[in-house]
């Protein structure tokens, strides 16, 4: 546990389908940092460390965007671990601020590919993809998820409308947050009826890609603005390439060190009150949970009926990356823990739930070949 | 085009890998012997119908296949097939396909 470090300030950029003119992964970074910086109370000049994740910064780096910012560091990293990035540079910070390296730290992740650069990352997203699954024409993630998915439901006797509660649970929650990018209400009838995009995922079920940024400051807990609870993290815990793509992918590298994690965070499922499970595709939340042992007997399809069907388990309360979008791939991640972050000070607006103490946040990513090749999770709580 | 698929077999454990790895994840050597599959069964299908991006896009058929004596793979399928049918592969570029045994 980090006694000596936690959240205390969470700022992100508007969210927008396309980039308009003067707009670019910096500028949204910037407007994230502002309104992180604002949201702690901490002046720029204050802080020490810097963590970035994007796949659009290039041909810039972390110490570019540090000189543009005008911040003056001594602790700097940059990560390119995709969906698990968020968590990875969270808990690096963490650890910064906890040791004396560097407090405050900006934790900071942004995208602004537009569609045409996001297609170009998804042919070249490493050379495995490059040359064995882009000549196939596999359409990015979404061919690969669809695979995974389908296989999901073989082997849990999970069907189409299972993934729908996900979708329009989610969308009724992106409802209350101004963020979002689509936030009218889904039905079953709509989502049974969307346009397929690679069998069996409709249109509902692929993250739809936004430009947006998302920024954290880490620093000790007393640098909190006052009146507000600070957010430590009891245990975090990470997996690289968990099964060398040897397995189904149904399992995700969270299976590894999901035990450790609640043993090292002194806590059971049964107490969480709030989760952000990285959401690219629905099959992957569920994967996640199951691995994180949320769901009970291994019975995913009774799960997404009743708990997440029938709103029992508050899960991605933003409304998602699903229905608030997902900019890039990494900075989605950073948009779970912020979400997590504002429920556990009770700063949610309108989809704050009541009395929420503990979250989890997850991160997965990285499609090596068959799947995703990195994870992360955290149990976070709320400072009293 | 050419018959069966690249792949690359450990010389000291034997397993086979695709796409190439620098060691073993078995044993952890770097003593790879150059191997072929040439056939193999669909497991799952996915037909791909819209890429973001591509505005005249012909839909593809893309699978999860388990090669005999190999590993799984994804390959394109040049056949309308459905999972459970034991199809040959084969290569154009770098990137491996599969057609029904009877169909070609």
């Amino acid at each position: 546990m980090f006694m000596n470090a936690a959240i205390i300030g969470v700022g992100q950029s508007a969210y927008v389908r396309r980039p308009q003119s003067g707009q670019s992964t910096h500028t949204f970074i910037r407007d994230a940092v502002v309104a992180a910086l604002q949201d702690a109370k901490i002046d720029a000049s204050e802080i020490q460390g810097m963590a970035v994740t994007s796949f659009s910064l290039a041909p810039d780096t972390a110490v570019d965007l540090a000189w543009r910012l005008g911040l003056s560091l001594r602790w700097l990293l940059q990560d390119t671990n995709g969906g698990s990035s968020a968590m990875n540079m969270l808990g690096h910070a963490l650890r910064g601020v906890e040791t004396g390296a560097a407090s405050p730290i900006l934790v900071v992740a942004g995208d602004a590919t537009g569609l045409g650069g996001y297609a170009k990352i998804a042919a070249n997203y490493n050379i495995a993809t490059r040359e064995h699954l882009a000549p196939l024409g596999h359409g990015g993630p979404n061919g690969v998820y669809s695979l995974v998915t389908t296989r999901q439901m073989n082997k849990y006797g999970l069907t189409k409308s299972d993934y729908g509660h996900m979708a329009i649970a989610q969308r009724a929650w992106a409802a209350k947050n101004p963020f979002a990018v689509y936030r009218e209400p889904l039905t079953m009838e709509e989502y049974l009826a969307a346009p397929m995009v690679a069998d069996p995922l409709t249109r509902y079920d692929c993250v739809p890609v936004v430009a947006g940024a998302q920024a954290i400051v880490i620093a000790h807990p007393d640098r909190c603005p006052r009146g507000r609870a600070p957010v430590r993290v009891r245990a975090i815990r990470n997996s690289f390439n968990y099964d060398n793509q040897e397995g189904d992918g149904l399992q995700t590298g969270i299976s590894t060190f999901a035990e450790e994690l609640w043993q090292a965070a002194g806590a059971r499922p049964a107490d969480i009150d709030v989760a952000s499970i990285y959401d690219d595709y629905p099959a992957m939340v569920l994967a996640q949970l199951d691995d994180l042992g949320m769901i009970l007997d291994h019975d995913l399809a009774t799960f997404a009926r009743r708990e997440i069907g029938e709103r029992r388990k508050p899960i991605n309360t933003w409304g998602g990356m699903m229905s608030a979008g997902q900019p890039g791939g990494p900075a989605g991640g950073l948009n779970g823990i912020s979400e997590a972050v504002l429920q556990l000070q009770h700063r949610a607006g309108e989809r704050q739930v009541k009395g929420a103490r503990r979250a989890v946040t997850t991160g997965y990513g990285m499609t090596l070949y068959r799947y995703g090749g990195t994870a992360a999770a955290a149990i976070l709580e709320r400072m009293e | 085009m050419s018959t069966g698929v690249g792949i690359w077999r450990c010389r000291t454990c034997s397993t086979g890998y695709f796409p190439e790895r620098l060691l073993c994840s078995r044993c952890h050597t770097h003593d790879f012997a150059p191997d072929r599959v040439t056939e193999g069964v669909i497991e799952e299908i996915t037909v791909v119908r819209h890429v973001l991006g591509q505005t005249d896009w012909a839909p593809r058929r893309i699978a999860n296949v388990r090669t005999v004596n190999g590993p799984r793979i994804t390959v394109g399928l040049r056949d309308e097939y459905g999972p459970g049918t034991l199809i040959e592969l084969f290569e154009e570029g770098n990137a491996p396909f599969g057609a029904a045994k009877l169909a070609r």
